[in-house]
């Protein structure tokens, strides 16, 4: 244990040493300082105005003008993206703009680009009814000019549904009953206008129903798409004339036309007129086309000249806006000359600080400086762990199930090799390990330029976790060398196969099967297995087994690290009443397993293991007759199964009441109760950390946690045992697939001579492979490795109710909030 | 080859790993034993599961009986 002691402290392995600090800054210098401590990004602030309403904080003005400020460039955002105009920014042009002349220049833009876009609204508008005006004149000019031309002197009046039989041609019914010549005469009027296509036949029943029928109505289709100014969209309109007579039915016709949005335009009678009118419409509607251009193209100028700058501007806003929140987290001070702030940063932050405050003073100009001193802390500080890129992934992994307590072992030290290599053994094809490989070294080549563009949310997590999927190719293909498949084909890279047919004519090869005759196959599942009967029972021995045995591994690994973590905590008592009597539970039933498993290989026994181990607890002093693996075995079963009966209650009852002894000896006599303490300062903050906590000692919650985590782990060990078998049967499912894949698709189609099928069945097997094998598999496997890890291994040692370190940072922001 | 040999042989693999690494990057004492961790927690792993199948295959009760059509 000497040689443990003598080591340097593992990176990695406990969190960074956090301090508790105080700092005072004069008023004048607090914007420069809090800016310069967001560059640097090394600092948590506490919040000490947590009971004060957002309305109630010092700097609440300066954070709604910042708010007011980026609802001002999401506006243009949108505007910018609506006018389809590609941002191209331009990081060069850093100027150094003032936030006052920020925000002047904002509200300037801002105006503009309102006052265009409602001119433009207004243009639109009347460009779209002088359209509209258009479209009538053209239809209802046509419905007038048939009319006319179908004037019969003789009959004046409107006539409902009357034939004329007088011509030989089939006339419509529009040149029958429109017979009158001109309205004013007969009293016939008409209105034209123009209506959306799917209120048309509505629009008609009701102006049908509402004059009882004294009225005809006529329709075409506008033929070219309006905007409809109330959607926005592009619609069909029909453009329709109503002839009527009455000043009454007039009224109700007009009302209708409004109640249904249709808009009525006056068309003059005579053909003359009409050109007339429809030139100058024309003339009018192209004079408005060419406004509306010019507005366009100058509006899109100004937006073009904003989205140079938006990016910078933004990020401007959000950082002002990050450094007054912070503000707002600090106190005055009682002359309110000074803001007062507490919080954590790494000890080997504490330099970099003070030099950073430092030039704050100076660049400030002030007159006194910046005061940064350590504060004892009762709280528990924050987690902090520096990780690289390599490490990150594998960090976060650890992370999402809990961030691990200040100063607790970190087992994603042991992950990183761990969760690959747990992911490989339910993997193991060293075929699609190599295309794992190659979509990882894609990744991880192109890192700069993937970096620095903006991902979809699965390439996201991909690009994340490149080097966790090199490890897991890595591993994978060491794997598939080991269970000897490529795509499910074995090859005989390592030498000749250890079994041979008895004869050399093979004759009972199909019955007897093959005999060894060699030393077995130095590396890996001997080759001569693949498409044997006798495959499965074989291959599945072996990975049973293998699981219980690195099951067994890994979990011991998790006990020892309890081990290390109670002794560096000091706690003796952990170390005494809770990791040997885990030890013994464990290793006395499980680990003894282990051992009749290898005992069991290296003799080449017959005997069954399932027997041995129920009988071990059914029929302890039985005989073992011819399952015993070694002399003395049934005397070792016996005090085996003590010590494991023995180490139930060794760690369930003596911690407790040890803990209650020793805490009536460290409070004897402070049972009065704490009045006022001459420690505490009179202006101390009441939020500050440094607060002490009265803890009384619940006997009866500590027993009951100890025996829930006693029952937890003896029920677990069984059961995570048993949760190991899951590599074995992942493996199996994999290898299985593979098999079907290759045989039923790539071997059936090769089988056929014509190419197009040996085309087609390569390329459903590599859309299988690539699709099931790669992608369903892959995150198959990783799920439950990633369960292995948090459940069964992080179970024994971890406690994972830390916080973590979030510094104010201006770099965490843009992340953020992107 | 024998287990022995083999397990000689993962034993000084991984002791030119650790020693290709500390040459290589060397950065410092805590680094440099959280480097030599992860190599040994590799190599143990790795010859774990050789380890595994080679023994399982040493006295092995059922051999291969091959199916028809091979």
């Amino acid at each position: 244990m000497k040689l443990f002691e003598d080591l340097p402290p593992m990176d990695h392995l406990r969190s960074e040493d956090m301090s508790l600090v105080q700092i005072i800054i004069p008023v004048e210098s607090a914007h420069r300082a809090v800016s310069y401590l967001g560059e640097l990004g090394l600092l948590q602030l506490k919040d000490l105005n947590e009971e004060k309403s957002p309305f109630q904080r010092t700097f609440v003005n300066q954070v709604k003008r910042c708010g007011e400020m980026s609802r001002k460039l999401r506006f243009f955002g949108d505007q910018i993206s609506k006018a389809g105009i590609t941002a191209s920014p331009c990081p060069a042009s850093q100027q150094v703009i003032d936030l006052e002349e920020l925000e002047v220049r904002l509200s300037e833009h801002e105006a503009e680009l309102l006052e265009m876009n409602a001119n433009n609204e207004k243009l639109q508008q009347t460009y779209n009814e002088l359209l509209e005006f258009k479209l009538v004149l053209l239809k209802a000019g046509g419905f007038l000019v048939a009319a006319q031309n179908h004037a019969v002197p003789a009959e004046t009046e409107l006539v409902e549904s009357k034939y004329s039989k007088k011509d030989d041609e089939s006339l419509f019914l529009l040149e029958q009953s429109v017979q009158p010549e001109s309205s004013s005469k007969a009293g016939l009027r008409f209105i034209s206008g123009i209506i959306c296509k799917s209120k048309e036949l509505t629009f008609e029943r009701m102006l049908f129903r509402a004059t009882r029928g004294n009225m005809f109505f006529n329709q075409a289709p506008a033929g070219e798409q309006v905007m409809d100014p109330v959607s926005g969209e592009m619609v069909e309109k029909t453009v329709f004339v109503v002839f009527f007579s009455g000043e009454q039915a007039k009224n109700k016709i007009l009302k209708i036309c409004q109640a249904f949005g249709a808009s009525c335009y006056p068309v003059p009678e005579e053909n003359s007129k009409q050109m007339q009118l429809t030139r100058e419409v024309s003339l009018r509607l192209s004079e408005l086309e060419a406004t509306l251009d010019a507005g366009n193209r100058h509006r899109n100028k100004a937006l073009a000249s904003i989205a140079s700058q938006q990016w910078n501007w933004t990020i401007m806003v959000k950082k002002e806006k990050g450094v007054y929140d912070t503000l707002n987290m600090l106190n005055f001070d009682v002359t309110k000359k000074c803001l007062v702030g507490e919080g954590w940063c790494p000890t080997f932050a504490k330099p970099q600080i003070k030099e950073v405050l430092e030039h704050a003073t100076i660049h400030s100009n002030s007159q006194v400086g910046i005061i940064f001193h350590d504060m004892d802390s009762f709280e528990s500080p924050p987690t902090y762990f520096r990780t690289n890129r390599f490490t990150h992934a594998f960090q976060e992994i650890v992370d999402a199930y809990g961030v691990a307590r200040y100063k607790e072992a970190n087992p994603a030290v042991y992950s990183v090799i761990t969760f690959p290599f747990l992911f490989a053994v339910m993997f193991g094809d060293w075929g699609h390990g190599l295309c794992l490989l190659l979509g990882s070294l894609i990744l991880i080549l192109r890192e700069k330029k993937l970096g620095s563009q903006k991902l979809g949310s699965f390439m996201e997590m991909a690009f994340g976790g490149r080097y966790v999927v090199l490890l897991m190719a890595l591993f994978s293909i060491y794997c598939g060398l080991i269970y000897n498949e490529f795509f499910s084909v074995p090859f005989h890279i390592f030498g000749k196969s250890a079994y041979k047919c008895l004869e050399s004519s093979c004759s009972d090869a199909h019955t007897a099967g093959l005999i060894k005759y060699r030393d077995p196959y130095p590396f890996g599942v001997d080759p001569r297995w693949r498409g044997s009967r006798s495959e499965l029972p074989f291959l599945n021995s072996i990975k049973m087994k293998m699981s219980i045995l690195l099951g067994v591994s890994q979990m011991n690994l998790g006990i020892i690290l309890s081990y290390f973590d109670a002794k560096f905590h000091g706690s003796f008592l952990d170390i005494r009443y809770q990791f040997m009597p885990q030890m013994i539970f464990l290793n006395s039933l499980f680990g003894y397993l282990a051992l009749l498993i290898v005992i069991k290989w290296c003799t080449g026994s017959q005997a069954d293991l399932y027997h041995v181990m129920i009988y071990m607890f059914l029929d302890p002093t039985g005989d073992l007759g011819e399952n015993q693996l070694f002399w003395g075995q049934k005397e070792l079963q016996i005090l085996l199964l003590l010590m494991a009966i023995i180490a139930v209650p060794w760690m369930l009852f003596p911690k407790p009441f040890i803990l209650r002894k020793l805490h009536t000896e460290r409070f004897q006599g402070r049972t009065y109760g704490i009045l006022g303490t001459s420690e505490m300062d009179l202006d101390q903050d009441p939020d500050s950390a440094r607060r002490q906590h009265h803890e009384d000692f619940n006997f009866s919650e500590v027993f009951v946690h100890q025996m829930i985590h006693s029952i937890e782990f003896v029920l677990g060990a069984v059961s995570n045992t048993a949760s190991y078998l899951r590599l074995w049967a992942l493996s199996l499912a994999h290898s299985e697939l593979s098999t079907v894949f290759y045989e039923k698709l790539l071997l059936l189609a090769w089988g056929y001579d014509s190419v197009i099928v040996r085309i087609a069945g390569l390329a459903v097997f590599a859309f299988a492979t690539a699709f099931i094998l790669l992608m369903m598999e892959t995150l198959s496997a990783f799920l439950h490795a990633l369960r292995l890890h948090w459940v069964e291994f992080m179970g024994k040692f971890y406690h994972g109710d830390g916080y973590k370190f979030k510094p104010f940072s201006f770099k965490l922001l843009a992340d953020e909030e992107d | 080859m024998g287990f022995l040999m083999t397990t000689i042989i993962f034993f000084v693999v991984g002791v030119v790993a650790s020693v290709s690494v500390r040459l290589c990057c060397n950065r410092g004492p805590s680094t440099n034993l959280f480097h030599l961790t992860l190599i040994i927690t590799a190599t143990v792993c790795s010859w774990m599961m050789w380890a595994i199948v080679y023994l399982a295959q040493l006295k092995p009760l059922i051999v291969p009986i091959l199916s028809e059509g091979e």
